[in-house]
């Protein structure tokens, strides 16, 4: 269910309405939506939930709740995404079953085997470069530190953090099978355009 | 009977672990602090130590500050320190740590999700649910909550952005409307507790009541005489 070529995963934005957004990121061409929204009430993420995966199951594109298991599996998303402060994976996959996808975001080597033997389908990995989206406390990876990700499992590794247009190429060039925004969509005067360039540029990596 | 009450009857007869059916829920529902730092459960494990062993409640863990991860944690050791005594534990809101801890159940806020899209989570937890007001009660029990707490019924600090008291006259009107077990909250006492009861309240849920350390035995064997005699 994941795409085998680079794809564009948009991970909504908590300041701004996210079904409005993942219309305009759908629109642009993103694979994969991450509903990521910390202080919404269950009944709200449950609503927002079931409206983005109608959406996405038009677009054939993936849903994805981020930390919510209890949601996902409510509005029957296609999986969750997990932080490391989340549900432990293991514990996630026995409550999703086998046919949900779970990812989850690691930042070291060690966090990927992890998550990969606790049975993620692919793992997300960052902040590459440097980000204004979340409080991080560590310096980016720099798109190079994708490579002993990618050595040290088998699932798709996607990357995150400070990604945009210009620089979109780099971890795609470094292996990774997909890419991860916010901001670059979000914020973007256009972010439908701004998905579509991202989507464009992805593809000229894959035809290369 | 209605339909569902029978349907967990003959659940609890077919299943080893000893379910509560609704009409024997406990009387007394104990909501933590929501000032746990972490995962070690300080302040609730040492009010759990207080509780008398033969004191039927409920143990609501309500710690909206702390991560999944850290709520998982303190879940599986609130679990293991009810082993020992009557104490059903639920933890708030969320139902998949619930399940992956293996807690009795879970509480639901007044705006969380629905009771009813619950169910491939639910097997044979426990789904309570808050609520403010005589519509969202009826809205719940439709959509299959086992248990509503109702209030603010008195005034109580930590419910006050809920709006002014509710009053015993609301209770009684929820109390009669729904088919499901009702806990009154908010400024709940030892001597108000009965005035709960004769309102049509199944029994009393409380916070603020157990901050008291020194004398929470005390609070908590008076309760348990006024609820359960």
């Amino acid at each position: 269910m994941i795409p085998n070529h680079p794809f564009l995963c948009f991970v909504t934005d908590e300041i701004l309405h996210p079904v409005e957004q993942v219309h305009r990121a759908l629109g642009g061409g993103a694979a994969m939506i991450q509903l990521r929204h910390k202080s919404a009430s269950g009944e709200q993420l449950y609503r927002w939930s079931i409206e983005i995966r109608d959406i996405c199951r038009e677009r054939h594109a993936i849903f994805m709740v981020n930390d919510r298991v209890d949601i996902a599996i409510a509005a029957d998303a296609d999986g969750v995404h997990l932080g490391q402060q989340d549900l432990p994976a293991a514990e996630a996959r026995k409550l999703l079953g086998s046919s949900k996808i779970l990812g989850v975001s690691v930042s070291s080597p060690q966090e990927a085997v992890d998550a990969e033997n606790e049975s993620a389908d692919y793992v997300g990995f960052g902040h590459i470069f440097p980000t204004s989206s979340k409080e991080k406390h560590t310096v980016p990876t720099g798109p190079e530190a994708i490579g002993s990700i990618i050595q040290a499992v088998r699932i798709p590794v996607i990357a995150i953090g400070g990604i945009n247009p210009e620089n979109a190429h780099l971890p795609i060039a470094a292996g990774a099978s997909g890419i991860a925004v916010i901001t670059a969509i979000s914020r973007a005067e256009d972010p439908e355009a701004a998905a579509g360039k991202l989507v464009s540029l992805l593809e000229l990596n894959r035809l290369r | 009977m209605t339909m569902k009450t029978i349907q967990i009857a003959a659940e609890s007869h077919t299943d080893a672990a000893v379910e509560p059916s609704r009409a024997s829920l406990p009387r007394l529902c104990i909501v933590s602090s929501g000032r746990e730092p972490d995962s070690s459960g300080t302040m609730l494990l040492a009010l759990m130590e207080r509780l008398p062993a033969t004191l039927s409640c409920i143990v609501q863990i309500r710690e909206k500050q702390l991560a999944a991860a850290s709520l998982l944690n303190l879940s599986r050791r609130v679990k293991a320190m009810g082993e020992a005594s009557r104490a059903l534990i639920v933890l708030n809101e969320r139902i998949d740590i619930a399940a992956a801890a293996g807690l009795a159940g879970v509480h639901l806020p007044e705006s969380g999700c629905p009771p009813d899209k619950l169910t491939p989570l639910r097997h044979n937890m426990l789904i309570g649910k808050s609520s403010h007001s005589l519509e969202s009660a009826l809205d719940a029990d439709m959509r299959g909550a086992d248990y509503l707490i109702f209030g603010p019924v008195f005034d109580t600090p930590s419910k006050r952005r809920y709006g002014s008291p509710q009053g015993l006259d609301k209770l009684e009107a929820v109390c009669h409307a729904v088919g499901v077990p009702v806990f009154a909250i908010g400024g709940i006492t030892t001597e108000n507790a009965q005035r709960c009861l004769s309102a049509g309240a199944h029994g009393v849920a409380a916070l603020s009541l157990f901050n008291d350390n020194v004398n929470v035995s005390g609070i908590l064997s008076n309760l348990e005489q006024v609820l359960y005699r």
